[in-house]
């Protein structure tokens, strides 16, 4: 039983795994809207700049709402203005967000993912900081937050067979390694989440490749994240198992 | 294992087996010139080196202007790919700057470096371990073009391929 | 000013824009921290100091301050030291740099981490994690002691804190409510407040309690090994003793190897593993242990000539290990985890070792 064996020998650009996070990651692929479409980021910034420059992503999760803010925000730097990145993770990040507003210039842009980690009061506080200091925010969150809206991520199978398009060398291995059937029920598996079905269509590719059955006796274990289970945040370290070197 | 590259009489084909740039030139140099690219060749033609090996690269970059190149970067870089986020580090790094500097480093040139003892290519499941030469140039104006080249350090097999598999 | 394109098939990487200027604006906004930070700390310093009335000249600190008060005073400011002067130490060691260069320059804050604990790789081997915990503890017949790395102990430390810390909250409220109560104050708010309390740290207690029984309802496990670290090719002998009572129905020992890789999703970071590669080494059935006994078997492991070493990155890593995992009759099933490190095969080795310290005792 030989399984593949990845040489990049000339003919073909790519080795690897195209659904690897090195190729799917925010800011390796093109946002696009719900039909597989190229989003207009002009047109988008141009509506941003109609909002007043505050507005929000909205979209469930794996919609690719870190991916266009990421875009966004690249977009915004190249057209000279000072832009920083915020990512929460808690509202623990909150003070991170509101001191990046604090400290932003007039005309500066604080892009916030995850805005809805800071809660109610939090948010409010922001925006209040925000108006003050003439700076504008752009956030990604899951639910409504009171922002202007400026575009409402929402996921479907062409969508998704649009960023399978878009990763590398997709002439070589669509059809063979990865079927048409394969990307639509990844992302019927998967409840329509963008990222879950990269990550789904990340092990078919590889099992296809290896010809190995499908389950193994131990499948894939993902750890629940401690931050998720708040009140244990600071247990952390003590259900962290210690392999040789710890990571 | 140790094939000369086959480059008298102007062979291309041991050049056309190398891997080309997976970069396009940005705009801004499109309208003056064809996009930069990077052709390289690696001394052993299966590009398979063992630990503690020498490595010898030689390259050409095409489709620029050599005026307008302020820095030339070389470097070996293991990465890994797969499901994790991707960590990297460089074995051999080299910066070269000034004009004449970079008149050594563009449009040929060519380096050699020893290799470490690990890691080794690996092939896993979730985790991958690659080995690749990348040549990066910096033009005047602040834009950049990176060129990246796959090699293998040792010979281990893919995962999932031993002699019991998960049952 | 080029405009980005963003349409099209993206390959590899193409920056169409400056990255300092990116940088440009994340430098600044720390370093107004940093200025901000001593701005607001020497004028909270400047502020407590008067200067007296009868003598111009000499300085007085009019209001007197606890210690804490200068702490929680200071800790904003020092907050936004902190802060601003990591991002700015950050910026500046990124600036213009490529990804490369970055990855080869050696940066404050990775000498920090490298002064602040053991360096994560074995010297002279990149990528390959270092065995100093492995092999600082000497068995009593093969050479080396493995250490045991298994979920419930870690589980178990945590519950037993958490029990600690919360009842001993929570006797520092009681107490407090009962000194009310002997003084003749009735704080209903403090009693309502402590219920819920009381109820989670005797909930606590019962799990820490639940989860030691199980932990030591199966008795400890050692394991130890001819050689470390181990090397492609290689094979070495392995003792097993097993404690306890009663009666296993079975006893497998493995030879695992185990990928994990760690990414984010969505605000939470997952580390996913992946067991791809098992040997079954030994095998036992019906292994019946006296009170005060224990199951000891020799037996060898073999590294494949052609394995991958043990790798360690930041986010991604292949862990070797033994694995004992047992079946008891009236307990639940138990799982042993004795990490192993291999190394890769030197240039320099002619052949791999085979060490079998019992075969050279005979």
């Amino acid at each position: 039983m030989t399984a593949q064996r990845p040489i990049n020998d000339g003919s073909s650009e790519f080795c690897g795994n195209p659904f690897s996070t090195r190729y799917t990651q925010p800011g390796r692929i093109t946002p696009m809207d719900r039909f597989g479409r190229p989003l207009n980021l002009h047109g988008i910034l141009a509506s941003l700049a109609e909002l007043g420059g505050t507005a929000a992503i909205q979209g469930p999760h794996g919609s690719g709402k870190t991916t266009l803010l990421e875009h966004l925000a690249c977009a915004l730097q190249h057209r000279g203005v000072c832009v920083v990145r915020v990512r929460l993770r808690g509202m623990s990040d909150a003070l991170k967000a509101l001191l990046a507003i604090a400290q932003s210039p007039p005309g500066g842009m604080v892009c916030i993912d995850s805005w809805e980690q800071m809660g109610r009061l939090l948010s409010s506080l922001a925006r209040g900081l925000a108006w003050v200091r003439g700076c504008h925010v752009l956030v990604t969150s899951h639910r409504v937050t009171g922002l202007p809206l400026l575009i409402d991520c929402q996921t479907s199978h062409p969508l998704l067979v649009a960023i399978v398009r878009q990763l590398p060398s997709h002439e070589i291995w669509h059809g063979q390694r990865i079927a048409a059937a394969d990307v639509e029920e990844a992302f019927e598996q998967c409840g329509g989440n963008m990222r879950e079905s990269l990550y789904h269509l990340y092990d078919r590719f590889e099992r296809h490749g290896r010809e190995v059955p499908d389950m193994p006796v131990m499948p894939a274990v993902s750890i629940v994240p401690l931050r998720s289970m708040k009140f244990m945040k600071p247990f952390g370290i003590f259900f962290a198992p210690r392999y040789p070197s710890a990571t | 294992m140790n094939d000369a590259a086959a480059t008298t009489n102007g062979d291309m084909k041991g050049l056309a087996r190398v891997s080309r740039a997976i970069a396009a030139a940005s705009p801004a140099l499109a309208g003056a010139t064809a996009s930069p690219r990077v052709v390289l060749q690696f001394d052993h033609t299966s590009r398979i080196y063992q630990p503690h090996e020498s490595l010898g690269v030689r390259y050409r970059i095409e489709g620029i202007d050599d005026e307008k190149v302020r820095a030339v970067e070389r470097s070996a870089v293991w990465y890994t790919e797969g499901k994790g986020e991707e960590d990297l580090e460089a074995h051999f790094f080299e910066r070269l700057f000034g004009q004449d500097a970079v008149a050594t480093a563009v449009p040929d040139g060519s380096f050699a470096i020893v290799l470490p003892t690990s890691p080794l290519s690996y092939e896993g499941v979730i985790v991958k371990v690659r080995w690749c030469v990348r040549v990066r140039i910096f033009f005047e104006g602040g834009k950049d073009f990176v060129s990246e080249h796959v090699f293998e350090v040792g010979q281990i097999p893919p995962a999932r391929n031993r002699r019991e598999p998960l049952a | 000013m080029k405009l980005p394109r963003f349409f099209g098939k993206k390959r590899g990487h193409r920056r169409t824009g400056s990255q300092a200027w990116g940088s440009f604006g994340e430098g600044l906004f720390y370093a107004v921290l940093l200025v901000s930070g001593f701005v607001f700390g020497g004028l909270v310093l400047s502020g407590t100091v008067a200067y007296s009335p009868t003598d111009p000249d000499t300085v007085v600190l009019q209001h007197g301050y606890d210690w804490w008060m200068w702490l929680l005073t200071l800790l904003l400011p020092g907050a936004l030291v902190a802060f601003g002067g990591s991002g700015v130490m950050r910026v500046i060691r990124v600036w213009g740099k490529s990804e490369e260069h970055r990855a080869a320059s050696m940066g404050l804050s990775e000498l920090l981490d490298t002064m602040g604990q053991a360096a994560q790789d074995a010297p002279g081997h990149p990528g390959v994690p270092t065995c100093e915990n492995l092999v600082n503890s000497p068995g009593t017949i093969l050479r080396y002691r493995l250490p045991l790395e298994s979920a419930e102990n870690w589980t178990l430390i945590g519950f037993g804190l958490f029990a600690l810390l919360w009842n001993a909250f929570v006797l520092v409220l009681a107490v407090g409510a009962g000194l009310d109560l002997l003084s003749g104050k009735t704080d209903w708010i403090l009693f309502m407040v402590l219920v819920p309390f009381v109820a989670v740290g005797i909930g606590g207690i019962v799990v820490f309690v639940w989860t030691f029984v199980l932990a030591t309802a199966v008795g400890p496990t050692q394991l130890e090994i001819s050689d470390h670290p181990l090397v492609p090719g290689g094979s070495y002998d392995v003792l097993l003793g097993q404690a306890g009572t009663g009666r296993f129905r079975t006893l497998e020992v493995f030879l695992e190897v185990e990928e994990l890789a760690t990414f984010r999703q969505g605000t939470d970071t997952r580390t996913e593993r992946l067991v791809v590669w098992r040997e079954r080494v030994k095998e036992w059935h019906d292994v019946e242990l006296a009170p005060g006994g224990r199951f000891e078997s020799h037996f060898m492991i073999d590294i494949p000539a052609d394995a991958m070493h043990s790798f360690v990155s930041k986010h991604n890593s292949v862990h070797w290990r033994i694995v004992l995992r047992g079946l008891s009759e009236s307990r639940p099933a138990f799982t042993r985890i004795f990490p192993l490190v291999v190394f890769p095969l030197s240039v320099a080795s002619v052949r791999p070792p085979v060490h079998s310290a019992w075969q050279v005792s005979q």
